[in-house]
């Protein structure tokens, strides 16, 4: 097992490499687009149209961008700032990428926990009821509502569930930044979490984004709870008198679980990049707004530094995912 | 002896019974019959089936590169048949004279009108074409690239399948959506990099399947009967292993489409200033989230939102049905 996870992280390294290596060749496919936007939008202010200072506009993006140097340093360099951790510092606030990425983070994890926390509260129940009562009108109702869940795109039901909240109830979450919203560390403003005001904020976009989750995580418990009531020693339970309640909830429950735990931990780790659609939707100052604001502003440290982030994220979280799957149920093992 | 006690033969053999070859199942006979057994994957094809009529237009002569989205095929298209007006046709009202914003649906114009009093019906049907050959050509280039990845991992296993695998877990690592941003930010506007990038981002998906698909395949014995009489390996690839793949390609290509049409419309939706201009739905559902219209009644939100659930709805379906037909066997996504 030790043998195992020691060579999915070295594996998990080498991806984490060409995820570096793709960036960096992804933002120097044109570079000379990217540095005529960058100059336009730094000169407005200081220049005119004349030609003499858009060069030197482009030669200052240039030297920011390090793009002056030979391609093969500019590459070691970047590999050698990432392998110290330094994602260099961004070009509208000139905030360090890194810190700023771990004030985001707070948004960032709460809608996806919150929304795994609606999607699991109402997938399992929809779940069971489904698979012990197969093909009645109950099954069909709610495999219906599920189809249907799972096939409207999340930002169609968020746009829907806005406009609807604005048009009849009069209400719209109120906008904040990541400074009221979740201080990290906690408490370090002083006022503490304003937990009602985090609430009406979080409170919409987890129940758009935990029912689509919640459809995919109730069709995939239903069949595992097909599968697991069908097996010799439920049937036992059953013949020892068992009651109904304690066969569902104590034995089969629990083995079908374990794959849909799985199913779970892989969601949590693309909730991370998925959660751009709900962030910008609905104004929450997590990572996904920065991130896209910072591409509609051309500031490329911040795209670098978070698509980084989020890769690393993704990858270790589906190690955890196989570690905690072989944790959870002793048959599997990796060789 | 025994034999005049049997009947004589008779000079002219009895004409045998009349053949009647089985009457082959008219085509009508077939959609009925897979109607019945598929409905909700009759119903999504009848929803494909729309959705190719609102693309059709007149086409007119003029040949060259193809370009998104004027000239999707090589040559220009016209108007859509379905669509009344055109996409950017300015209606006024006729008792005012002034520009005809927010209009509700009437006999005019079905679905109202836009903010900047263009039918929104008619922008509908035009998106259509936008969004489908958007994912034509995706897929187009997902599917040629993921299958022979797929095929050639797969066909030669060891490290060279190793390296490969690692690459692309690396490119599923991506955050796709940030990329797609990313990319169509990083070069002047282009609905053909925009198509591009999203087939680049489906790749991964599709040779995952197919290299499945591939790895039992190849232990056929039809694979070694070939490798047997000295096919070489681009032989054996090309003319004994991808024939026999065809029905997973074909099923993977139909299901992907959906997911396509559906990443297009959230990108357009979220980064609509670098996503040229032109009728989208996702452009049009940010529209109405961006100002909220008083007026606006909802019409624009529902006809561009309904159509990317119908549309992605119904690729879903047909692709499901299709894949059920082809091939039960296949796990997809």
């Amino acid at each position: 097992m030790q043998q195992y996870i020691l060579r999915r992280i070295l594996l998990n390294l080498l991806v984490i490499y060409f995820v570096a290596t793709l960036v960096f060749l992804l933002l120097r496919i044109d570079t000379d687009y990217v540095v005529t936007q960058r100059a336009g939008q730094t000169s407005v202010a200081e220049s005119g149209s004349s030609q003499d200072s858009t060069e030197a506009a482009k030669a200052l993006v240039r030297k920011d961008l390090g793009l002056d140097k030979p391609i093969l340093k500019q590459y070691w360099i970047y590999l050698k700032d990432i392998a110290q951790g330094d994602l260099g510092e961004s070009f509208q606030a000139k905030d360090d990428v890194m810190s700023e990425i771990g004030n985001r983070l707070g948004p960032s994890l709460e809608l996806g926990l919150l929304q795994v926390i609606v999607a699991l509260v109402i997938a399992v129940p929809i779940g069971i009821v489904s698979a012990i009562r197969q093909d009645s009108i109950v099954d069909y109702v709610l495999r219906f509502v599920s189809i249907a869940f799972l096939g409207i795109p999340v930002f169609v039901l968020a746009v829907f569930v806005l406009l609807g909240s604005a048009r009849w109830l009069h209400y719209t979450p109120p906008l904040t930044t990541y400074k009221d919203l979740f201080p990290f560390p906690p408490f370090s403003t002083g006022r503490g979490v304003d937990i009602w005001m985090n609430l009406q904020i979080m409170f919409m976009p987890a129940i758009v984004g935990g029912l689509g989750t919640g459809a995919i995580i109730m069709r995939f418990l239903r069949s595992q709870m097909l599968e697991v009531m069908r097996q010799d020693y439920v049937r036992t339970a059953w013949a020892k008198g068992l009651r109904e309640r304690v066969i569902i909830m104590r034995h089969a429950l629990k083995n079908a679980l374990i794959p849909v735990l799985t199913v779970v931990g892989l969601l949590l780790g693309t909730i991370v990049s998925g959660n751009v659609i709900l962030e910008t939707i609905f104004g929450i100052p997590g990572i996904g707004l920065w991130v896209v604001n910072a591409i509609s502003n051309l500031d490329y440290p911040v795209v670098q530094g978070v698509v980084l982030v989020v890769a690393v994220t993704l990858v270790f979280v589906n190690l955890m995912v196989d570690i905690a799957y072989a944790w959870l149920d002793p048959r599997i093992r990796y060789g | 002896m025994q034999a005049e006690d049997q009947p004589a033969q008779p000079a002219v053999i009895a004409a045998p019974r009349e053949w009647t070859l089985p009457k082959r199942p008219s085509v009508a006979a077939n959609i009925w019959k897979f109607t019945r057994r598929k409905p909700l994957g009759a119903f999504g094809m009848l929803i494909v089936i729309t959705m190719l009529a609102m693309t059709l237009g007149t086409p007119k002569a003029s040949f060259g590169a193809p370009d998104l989205p004027s000239r999707p095929l090589g040559f220009e298209l016209g108007k859509p048949w379905l669509a009344r007006y055109d996409a950017e046709a300015i209606f006024r009202n006729v008792d005012t004279g002034r520009i005809a914003r927010y209009n509700k649906p009437s006999t005019d114009h079905w679905l109202g009108t836009d903010k900047g009093g263009r039918d929104t019906y008619s922008r509908m049907v035009f998106a259509a074409r936008r969004s489908l050959f958007i994912g034509l050509w995706a897929l187009m280039f997902a599917t040629v690239i993921g299958t022979a990845v797929g095929v050639v991992s797969a066909y030669f296993r060891g490290w060279f399948d190793t390296i490969i695998q690692r690459i692309m877990d690396s490119f599923q690592a991506f955050p796709a959506l940030l990329i797609l941003i990313l990319l169509v930010s990083l070069r002047p506007p282009s609905l053909t990099i925009l198509a591009f990038g999203l087939g680049f981002v489906g790749v991964t998906s599709v040779q995952r399947i197919v290299r499945g698909v591939v790895l039992s395949t190849r232990e056929q014995p039809f694979v070694e009967a070939a490798r047997v009489i000295g096919a070489t390996d681009l032989r054996t690839m090309v003319f004994h292993i991808l024939p026999n793949i065809m029905a997973p390609i074909i099923v993977v290509f139909s299901i992907g489409l959906g997911a396509v049409i559906l990443a297009e419309a959230a990108l357009a939706f979220i980064a609509p200033q670098r996503v040229p201009q032109d009728p989208s739905w996702g452009i049009m559902l940010q529209q109405t989230r961006a100002y909220l219209p008083p007026e606006a009644e909802g019409y624009h939100t529902l006809a561009a939102g309904g159509a990317i659930v119908l549309a992605v709805l119904g690729f879903n379906l047909a692709g499901d049905a299709l894949r059920d037909v082809l091939d039960p066997r296949l796990r997809v996504g």
